[in-house]
Parts: structure tokens; C-alpha cells; sequence
């Protein structure tokens, strides 16, 4: 495996609010490396949201506070960064999209001189130039007519080619990983069968590491090389792609992937939900944050957290049933 | 049959002499006790469809029948007590249709309420009783709704619909905002509540897995009018119309090899707008296997097999 | 990695788990909600706290302080604020024959210079019945003036107001020149009878607060003549925050004024609040054509101009100049702001009227009066909570500004908005009369703005937490 591009080491972020303090990241750490699309997995509220806006900065603060861990890229780390240095770094050498691509353009502005912007303010470049610039990038994401369209404003663009502009304009800086939040979580099937259909092109031609945040785990299926399972502000299982639906070790993972109808079977196997809710991270548990909906969960989940114990060669899980006492699942042994 | 509409249309006047034909002419029949899946992109118009069909909005023409007793085109406030015991909703937004400022024993029990129950003490038996059947803690029923998780609250609010034990049920969307771990829930609620109390449901969804599972028969909407529909697991492994195929074939998998070996052809193009339609087929834009024909003549629904039924000119 | 290394007993299964959620936080109304995080917020409590005691200060103020806001102290007139103070008992006033020289003879020719007047001293006690001062005799000078000042002269030509002239033979003045209990600058010029030699001496003096028996007795400060005697001390009105122009005592109008101010600030919103909300309710859940004709009728009284209408209704009224204007100022209020909160209710109502739980309850049969009873009017409140807040200071400003141009209160009945227009007339020479009741507008206005804030934050459902 080759040297990590961005190394995130015990990352913990937490929010004050008005109930208490929310502990919403509490100890991630991942590797991305040049090239791979590495997927963050989990539910509404697990922190795979705030783990990657900790790392663009956009975490307002207060009331969020990054207590511990770095993010290092370029050997730096980018979360201890004076404002001035962590901007040339938003934008230029990680780029985001998010879920909401309304939203985080500004609707006041066409799209070609949004993308432009970015070109004048990081790259230096003339109007004229970066506005030709920014015709190329939207041609680049496959946006029809791109000359007109780039003198078009936000609301004249429909939800999947406002997901391309936003493409579009993190890719304006050639940035080496582009952090993609639920980027296609607000879009139809066939729209997201487009927009990630681009993401892999776009990965191949411009050689860039993807980050994926995404709830879904048929969109994980299609684009992750490596993934990472979130659950309770906690990475509680990593592997490739394959170790995680053919090997998982956790049994969140494996009631992910029970509670998701399959197409492949004929309709004879029934749903499993999991019961239950997720805990409350204003007093997160001592023990497992499954151990309450868990089915296989000890005495020992209960009391005491369980390391990132190694399952595989890079495939790692967070679970006492790792553990060489612990008794055998068949259900963990026997998936895939 | 327990529900049939002929022809149900539903447009929208937008202003500027401009009108949005959400739903266009839409035929189709629920059977006593089976879940019909209608699944189709955002702006097809399958929640149009359910709210017009249990009268929250008035049609603009078409009928409506129920038990072939033909339903009022638009509903007063007396035709929804009428129907309450039989057509109930379950909402897509888990936040939005609970009243914030009521209980949860208030918010299930309004139904028994506004049908002339005013004794506290079996409306609270009552909702008790619910709240249990919906997996909920009965010591929870004083609680408000903003203390509930998605999932919660649309256990409340299967609560508030089935508390006055209808026969229909147009599920709009009701899991669409809610975790993956809490849909498994949900879903599986609705199938033991639709065995248990025989019920008929429309199940809406743009979930193309989750409606084929849940589902008995399926139709696929495509801007305002039924694309295809026949038995799920008909439509879903053997589509006939195109945009069914288009649409399976964008529906990913939860699985890597499945996925490593599919062809990935992202259908072009996006869904139009259906305002000020022309005839013609409305998938035609789309449509690589367009014909002439396909641009100004309107396809109807035929029947090619056993239960099946698409609306396409290759079929013909 | 952790050194726990668990024993093997620790691996034993948990017992099945109650499928049934259970939640753990405590039970919040929505009311309830927002009262505990109104409480976090230190600047809108403090604001509540202000308007409690505005309260407080409005309505029990007069029966602790119960000085007539109409009467006027001619004594104490433009009293700055000061300690409760006391009057010596003297003797009414007797006359003085000054001091003379027996067998003066004027000088034969008039010296080009003259020493300064010395032994400048106070005759007697000088209190603020009178003040005798004497001087001895300068050799040459035929007469001298006397000349006093509040503050210390700063040269030959800043002597103060000049008091009068006295002869050669006279050494001596009686002041009775509404006198205060204050130090003045007394200056002795000597003359030639006609013009002054440039010399000076000066004497500070500071009258004692005197007042006579017959006085008190009138000013009710004692209850029968003999109570006192001469050289006793008794303890004269009171005035903490001093007097106005006309010697009535600034508390007891300040109290009085805010009556009024609160009453226009606090009944005006009331009730175009609640018109806004009538109008803008029916509006919003009619909907359509209804909603359009309500909304373009809501948008002419908008263009109507306040000012014009308020003196349309005072002379429709038959209400002259210098008469009370507070009838027709409420009047105008509540006929002409009721458009802005008619149009938020509107907006409220129509977003309501989407949301999930009103079809909910008409699918359940629900009829109008109770979808709006319940569910629509419940889920405004804090919108209208918040409307009538920022409302209140404007209404409070409105009345002022209008008082303070002469459309309000007319005397004697203080308003804070007409004792500014007072107290401007005095605002160099005694700053109180203006600052005070200004303070008071400020203060109140703010008070009501903050805790507004403090109340869309802390009713804001944005801000609250979803799970």
C-alpha cells in the first residue's frame, strides 16, 4: 500500500448546544489514498458529516470544537492551519460538493462566473481566461450548451446539472481529493446513476482520491474501492469494499445490510430492522454504542469500549466479538 | 376491487395561463388487500396521484370509485368524516405532520376525537393500545413530538391513521426520509398491519428495491401518467416499457460484484417539466428506441400478458 | 490499544432487550421549551426583569410615592436630583438698614486708582431668605456695585450678574435675588459714582436652605406654628429626581407620564395585533380570490399616512390644540398598523395550512373551526408572541414622538414623549428635565426589543433540536 495522501489520526470533534455538549466525532481515524474512493457509511447524526466538514473547516466554532486528533496532508495538518493558509487549502487542494448544490451556490451570481472566481482568486487568472476556464470544466462534467449555460444563473439549472456545476467548480483547482457529502442523496435514480457515472470518469482522467459520505449502501457498492462504517460518532468497521459486504465483521454492518431489501432474491427473505435507536451522544455510553440494539451484545460491550481490532489485512472492526474469547457468531463467520 | 379511477386527472393552475398537468389521465385498480407500489422520479406526480385519489386535493375530471360507489371530485369536510373509516394517509415528512404543539395522545387520539369520542379514558386506553401495537412506550403518550426520533414519529403517525381502523391506506412516501436501520421498521409494521387488519395499501416511493419488496403489484409513473404496471417482481426483472428498463438499470445494488459486472449506460437527459403538455409519448425525449409515432400520438395502456399492462408504442 | 484485557466471564451474552424505545430526556412542552432557552439568554432576562420593574414602577410607583404630579413647588423649581434635604426655621423677614457712614463726605477729586474693597464679610447668617454682605470703606471710591456669580469669575470682566449700586456712605448689601442653597461669587467693584475702578474683591457665600414658620405651616411641612421655633431644622419636600420648569416634582411625573406612555404602548399593539390576526387569519385560510382582495385592501391602508390621520381624527373628534390627543392617537394606531401583522399571519396560515398534519386532520374529518382552533392559531402564537413585542416599543415611540410635537397628552398630563418637549426648553441649564424621561423611552424601548430577540431565537423551531 502506498503512502496515504490524507492521514486523519483520532479525530474528535464536539458541539455545545443548547442540551449539553454533543461528543458527535469521538476518535476517527482513516487513511486516503492517491486514487481510491474511500466511503464513509452511517445513519443521520453517526458524524460522518461533521468528520469531513472538520477537515474543509467549515465547522462553525463555537459552538463545534475540535478536541484532539490531526488531519495531515502534504505533512501538514491542516485542522491547526492560520485562516489564511487553511483557505488556499479549501478549494485548492481538497474539493467539496455537498447535497444541496442550491444552497452552496450563490444565487445572485451565474455559474461561469462562480466557477471563474475560484480560478481568479486561487490560480491568479484574468476574467476572460478563467471564464473560458470554467466553459471547459462544465463541457468537462457534460453539461449540454455549456457556453450558454454558463451565463445562466443557479435557479435555471435542475437538481442533477446543479450537482454537475458544483462538480465543475471543485475540480477548477485540480484538487487531489474531492470530498463528495450525500452527493446524490437529493437526486432521482437515474440523475444519480449520472452524476456518479461522472464522479468515476472524472476520478480516472484527473487522478483524484474521493472521499464518499453517503447513508446508502447500493451507492458504496458501486463506487468505493475502501470503506469505512460510522455509527455513534465512531469508525466500528474498515476494510475494502469487499471485506465489508462479503466479510463484515460488525454486526451493525451486518444489520445494514438485513434492513436492506436485496433484488437478487426473490421475495422469500423478510427485512430485519434494527431495533431500537442510536444512542444519545450528549452522554455517549462507556461501552459499545451498538451494544443496545446489538443481537450478539456481552456483558463486556456494555462496560468497555472495544479497540479497533484487526479482522483481516486492512480490514478492521470495533467489536469484543473480534476477540479471541469472545464466542463464535455464525452469522459473522459465515457472511459472504 | 376496492379502489378504481378512470381517466383521473389532476392540473394545476400556475399562473400566467400556464398549467401543470401533475397527474394526466390515470386509470388504474386496487385490489382488496394487496399493496400497490407506484414508484416514478420527483415531478411524476404518484403524490398528486394519492392525495387527489383520497380526496385532499379536488380533481379536475376523471372518476374515483370506492367499493364502485363513485367518490366526490371534491371532498367537504363532511365526505372526509364519511370516508375517515375507511381512507387514511401516511405522510412522507415525519416532521411536518405531527402538530408541534400537541401530545402524542392528542395527535393519535384526534381521530377518535373528531368522530364524537370524547371520554379522556378510552381515548387514552385506546391510544395506549396503539402506541404498543407501534412499538412505543404508552408512558410516552404525554410526551411532544419534536422528543421522538423519524422513526418514532412515523410509528405515531401509522398511530394516528390506523387508531380509527380504515380499509385503505395511501402510504406517501413514508420512508423515504427515514434512516436505513428505522425503514426495515417501518416497513415491516405496515406488512403485519396489513395481515393482521386485512388492509389495502398504495405505497408510494421512488425507492425502486424497497417498493418491489414491499409491494404486490407496481406501476412506474412517468410524468403524470402510468408508464407500465403489473406483479413487482414481473415489472421489476423482466421491465418492458423503456423508462422501467432505464429506471431498473439506474438502481444500484447493495453489491460490489453485482455492480463490477453491470454495464452502467446512465440514461440521458432529465425529466421535463409537465406544464402545457403536448400529445405524444412524454418519454419520447428520452426514449432511444423513439419512433415517429412516439411525438405526437398519445400511447395507451395495453395489456401484453397476465396481469400486465404498458403504455408504449413497441407494443402496439 | 487499551491494556483492559477482559475476563473471560465478560463475554457472556445480555439477555434480550426490550424492543420498546424508551426515552430517557425529560417531557417539554413547546412553551416550556422556549422559557429554558429564553433563561440562557443572559440579555433578554435582564430585558424582563427591566419591564417587570417598568411594571412594578408604573403601577404600585404611585401608591408608594404619592406626591401629586400636578402640583407645582414654586420653591424648588428646576431642582437638579438631590438627597432628601432640611430648611432652617427663621424669622419672616425684618428689614435692613445696611451699614452707613455718619457725616459722609464725598471725596473732593476723584483718584485715577483705588485699592480694592477690604474685609469683604457676611452680615449675619446668610440663608436663602437673604444674604447681607459688608465691606469696609475704600479711600477715594464714591460708591460701589455689586456684582454675583454661580461659578468663580474668571477676570474683571466675568463678575456675573450685576445686583445693584450703593453710594459711598453704604458699606454694605442685602441679596434676596431667588436665592439657592448654593455657593455664589459675590464681587465688590469700587466707583467714582458713575464708573468702576478696575479692582475687585470677591466672597464666597453659601446660603443656608431657610424657610419660615408661616411657610411651612402653608407648605403642610408642620402642623401648627409652635411645632417649631427659630433656629430649628425642618425637612422640606423632597424631589429625587428633582423638579421640572415648573417646580412639580419629576418622579410622580414620570410615573404618571409612563402611565400614559405604557397605555397607548401596550393597549395599540393589543389590539392591531389582533386585528392583524383576524384579518391575516381569514385572508391565509380562505385563500384564492378572498385572500388577494383581503391583501391588495391590506396594502391601501399601508400608503395612508399616520400623521395626516391622527390630526383628521382629533378635528373629526372635535379635539382642539392643547387638548388630549390620546384617543385619537389610538385610534389612528390600531386603524393604521394592523397591515404588517395581518400580512406575517397570512404567511403563517398559508404555510400551515400545507403542512402534514392539516391534511392528517381533515382526512380524519376535522372541520374548519377545529382545524383552526387547534392547530393553526396554536402554531402562530409565537410568531404573535414575537409580533407584539417589537410592537409594543414601536407604539411607545409613536406616542412619544407625537407627545413631543404637541399630537399627544396635553397638560397637565405628563407624557415621557411631552416632558422631553419640556424639558428641552431647559436642556443647557438643567439637563434633567430631559434626560430622565428620555432615559426612560430608551430604557423601555430597548428593554421590549432585546426580549424580543431573546424570543424569536428562543421560539425559533429551526434552532431546536429534531432528534
Amino acid at each position: 500500500m502506498s503512502e496515504p495522501l490524507l492521514s486523519v489520526k483520532n479525530l474528535e470533534v464536539e458541539f455545545d448546544t443548547y442540551g449539553g455538549t454533543v461528543k458527535a466525532v469521538r476518535g476517527v481515524s482513516f487513511d486516503v489514498i492517491r486514487g481510491e474512493t474511500l466511503a464513509i457509511v452511517g445513519e443521520s447524526g453517526c458524524g460522518k458529516s461533521v468528520t469531513v466538514q472538520t477537515l474543509m473547516g467549515l465547522i462553525p466554532m463555537p459552538p463545534g470544537r475540535i478536541t484532539d486528533g490531526s488531519a495531515t496532508l502534504n505533512g501538514k495538518n491542516i485542522l491547526r492551519l492560520p485562516p489564511k493558509e487553511a483557505n488556499r487549502f479549501r478549494g485548492v487542494e481538497i474539493g467539496m460538493i455537498f447535497q444541496d448544490p442550491m444552497s452552496s451556490l450563490n444565487p445572485t451570481t451565474t455559474i461561469g462566473d462562480q466557477i471563474a472566481e475560484t480560478l481568479i482568486v486561487h490560480r491568479g487568472k484574468s476574467h476572460r481566461e478563467a471564464f473560458n476556464m470554467a466553459i471547459e470544466l462544465l463541457e468537462k462534467t457534460h453539461i449540454p450548451e455549456a457556453a450558454k449555460r454558463a451565463r445562466q444563473y443557479p435557479f435555471e439549472f435542475s437538481g442533477g446539472m446543479l450537482q454537475r456545476a458544483m462538480i465543475a467548480q471543485s475540480l477548477a483547482c485540480s484538487p487531489a481529493i474531492l470530498i463528495a457529502d450525500e452527493p446524490t442523496t437529493a437526486l432521482d435514480v437515474t440523475i444519480q446513476a449520472q452524476i456518479l457515472e461522472l464522479m468515476l470518469e472524472l476520478q480516472r482522467t484527473e487522478d483524484m482520491s474521493i472521499i464518499l459520505i453517503t447513508h446508502d449502501l447500493a451507492v458504496v457498492a458501486r463506487m468505493a474501492d475502501r470503506v469505512a462504517v460510522m455509527y455513534a460518532g465512531q469508525i466500528v468497521e474498515s476494510g475494502s469494499v469487499d471485506d465489508i459486504f462479503y466479510r463484515s465483521a460488525h454486526p451493525y454492518t451486518l444489520g445494514l445490510k438485513a434492513a436492506m431489501p436485496s433484488n437478487t432474491h426473490e421475495r422469500d427473505k423478510s427485512l430485519t430492522p434494527i431495533l431500537g435507536s442510536p444512542p444519545d451522544l450528549f452522554q455517549p455510553p462507556p461501552g459499545c454504542g451498538y451494544c443496545t440494539r446489538c443481537p450478539h451484545a456481552m456483558k463486556v460491550c456494555a462496560d468497555q469500549l472495544p479497540d479497533n481490532m484487526a479482522v483481516g489485512e486492512q480490514h478492521h472492526a470495533r467489536c469484543w466479538l473480534q476477540h479471541e474469547s469472545a464466542p463464535m457468531i455464525e452469522a459473522l463467520h459465515q457472511a459472504g | 376491487m376496492l379502489v378504481r379511477t378512470k381517466a383521473l386527472k389532476k392540473h394545476f393552475n400556475i399562473g400566467r395561463g400556464q398549467t401543470l398537468h401533475a397527474v394526466d389521465g390515470i386509470s388504474l385498480a386496487i385490489e382488496e388487500n394487496e399493496i400497490l407500489g407506484l414508484v416514478g422520479e420527483s415531478g411524476s406526480g404518484k403524490s398528486t396521484f394519492g392525495k387527489t385519489l383520497i380526496g385532499l386535493h379536488p380533481r379536475t375530471s376523471g372518476e374515483a370509485f370506492y367499493r364502485d360507489q363513485p367518490l366526490p371530485a371534491n371532498f367537504t369536510a363532511g365526505d372526509h368524516l364519511r370516508y375517515s373509516k375507511e381512507m387514511q394517509m401516511i405522510f412522507q415528512d415525519p416532521y411536518s405532520s405531527l402538530n408541534p404543539r400537541m401530545t402524542v395522545l392528542d395527535i393519535i387520539g384526534e381521530g377518535l376525537f373528531i368522530q364524537g369520542q370524547h371520554k379522556s379514558g378510552e381515548i387514552r386506553d385506546r391510544v395506549a393500545h396503539w402506541l404498543q401495537r407501534v412499538g412505543l412506550h404508552p408512558d410516552h403518550m404525554s410526551r411532544y413530538p419534536h422528543e421522538f426520533s423519524g422513526g418514532q414519529r412515523q410509528r405515531i403517525g401509522i398511530a394516528r391513521a390506523m387508531i380509527i381502523e380504515p380499509q385503505f391506506v395511501v402510504c406517501d412516501e413514508p420512508i423515504s426520509a427515514l434512516d436505513v436501520s428505522v425503514q426495515a421498521q417501518v416497513i415491516n409494521l405496515l406488512d403485519e398491519l396489513k395481515q393482521s387488519m386485512g388492509l389495502t395499501l398504495l405505497f408510494i416511493a421512488h425507492d425502486l428495491s424497497m417498493v418491489r419488496y414491499v409491494s404486490d403489484r407496481m406501476a412506474v409513473m412517468y410524468l403524470g401518467s402510468v408508464a407500465e404496471i403489473g406483479p413487482s417482481n414481473d415489472v421489476f426483472f423482466e421491465p418492458r416499457h423503456p423508462y422501467t428498463r432505464f429506471l431498473i438499470e439506474s438502481n444500484p445494488e447493495p453489491d460490489p460484484d453485482l455492480e463490477r459486472q453491470r454495464a452502467h449506460q446512465p440514461i440521458i437527459g432529465e425529466i421535463t417539466s409537465p406544464v402545457n403538455v403536448q400529445p405524444g409519448c412524454r418519454f419520447a425525449d428520452r426514449c432511444p428506441e423513439v419512433m415517429d409515432q412516439c411525438r405526437h400520438e398519445t400511447p395507451q395502456l395495453i395489456a401484453t400478458s397476465e396481469g400486465r399492462q404498458v403504455a408504449c408504442h413497441l407494443f402496439d | 490499544m487499551s491494556l483492559f484485557q477482559p475476563s473471560s466471564d465478560m463475554f457472556e451474552r445480555l439477555e434480550a432487550q426490550d424492543s420498546v424505545d424508551i426515552i430517557a430526556r425529560p417531557s417539554l412542552s413547546y412553551w416550556q421549551d422556549a422559557w429554558v432557552r429564553l433563561k440562557k439568554n443572559t440579555r433578554a432576562i435582564i430585558s424582563l426583569n427591566i419591564i417587570i420593574l417598568l411594571a412594578i414602577f408604573t403601577l404600585i410607583g404611585p401608591l408608594a410615592w404619592r406626591v401629586d404630579p400636578t402640583l407645582q413647588d414654586l420653591n424648588q423649581v428646576s431642582q437638579s436630583p438631590s438627597m432628601p434635604k432640611s430648611a432652617l426655621v427663621v424669622d419672616s423677614y425684618r428689614g435692613w438698614d445696611g451699614i452707613r457712614i455718619d457725616n459722609y463726605e464725598p471725596p473732593q477729586e476723584y483718584p485715577k486708582s483705588v485699592a480694592a474693597p477690604t474685609n469683604l464679610r457676611t452680615q449675619g447668617m446668610p440663608t436663602t431668605q437673604v444674604v447681607r454682605i459688608a465691606w469696609d470703606r475704600v479711600p477715594g471710591a464714591d460708591g460701589y456695585n455689586v456684582y454675583r456669580n454661580n461659578r468663580a469669575p474668571l477676570g474683571f470682566a466675568d463678575l456675573g450678574l450685576p445686583l445693584g449700586a450703593t453710594y459711598g456712605d453704604e458699606l454694605g448689601y442685602e441679596d434676596r435675588l431667588s436665592l439657592e442653597a448654593r455657593e455664589y461669587y459675590y464681587s465688590i467693584v469700587p466707583t467714582d459714582g458713575l464708573d468702576e475702578y478696575e479692582v475687585f474683591t470677591q466672597l464666597i457665600v453659601t446660603p443656608q436652605l431657610a424657610i419660615t414658620r408661616e411657610e411651612a405651616m402653608e407648605r403642610h411641612l408642620i402642623g401648627s406654628l409652635d411645632q417649631v421655633s427659630v433656629g430649628d431644622e425642618v425637612t422640606i419636600e423632597f424631589h429625587p429626581l428633582g423638579t421640572d420648569y415648573l417646580g412639580r416634582d419629576m418622579l410622580a411625573r414620570l410615573m404618571e407620564g409612563a402611565r400614559v406612555s405604557l397605555f397607548i404602548g401596550i393597549l395599540a399593539p393589543l389590539l392591531y395585533v389582533l386585528v392583524g390576526i383576524i384579518y391575516g387569519g381569514f385572508a391565509g385560510y380562505l385563500g384564492g380570490q378572498f385572500d388577494v382582495l383581503l391583501m391588495r385592501f391590506a396594502d391601501f391602508v399601508v400608503a395612508l399616512p399616520f400623521l395626516l390621520f391622527m390630526i383628521l381624527f382629533k378635528i373629526a373628534f372635535g379635539i382642539g390644540p392643547g387638548e388630549s390627543g390620546i384617543m385619537p392617537m389610538l385610534i389612528a394606531l390600531v386603524l393604521l398598523m394592523w397591515p404588517a401583522t395581518a400580512r406575517l399571519v397570512r404567511g403563517q396560515v398559508l404555510q400551515i395550512r400545507e403542512e402534514g398534519f392539516i391534511e392528517a386532520a381533515r382526512l380524519l374529518g376535522a372541520k374548519n373551526h377545529y382545524l383552526i382552533l387547534r392547530h393553526i392559531i396554536p402554531n402562530t402564537m409565537g410568531v404573535i408572541l414575537v409580533t407584539l413585542t417589537f410592537a409594543v416599543p414601536a407604539a411607545i415611540f409613536t406616542e412619544a414622538f407625537l407627545s413631543f410635537i404637541g399630537m399627544g397628552v396635553a397638560p397637565p398630563t405628563p407624557s415621557w414623549g411631552s416632558m422631553c418637549n419640556e424639558g428641552v426648553k431647559t436642556m443647557l441649564s438643567h439637563p434633567h428635565e430631559l434626560f430622565f424621561p428620555a432615559l426612560f423611552i430608551s430604557i423601555t424601548v430597548l428593554a421590549f426589543n432585546l426580549l424580543g430577540d431573546g424570543l424569536t431565537e428562543a421560539l425559533d423551531s429551526k434552532m431546536r433540536s429534531r432528534d
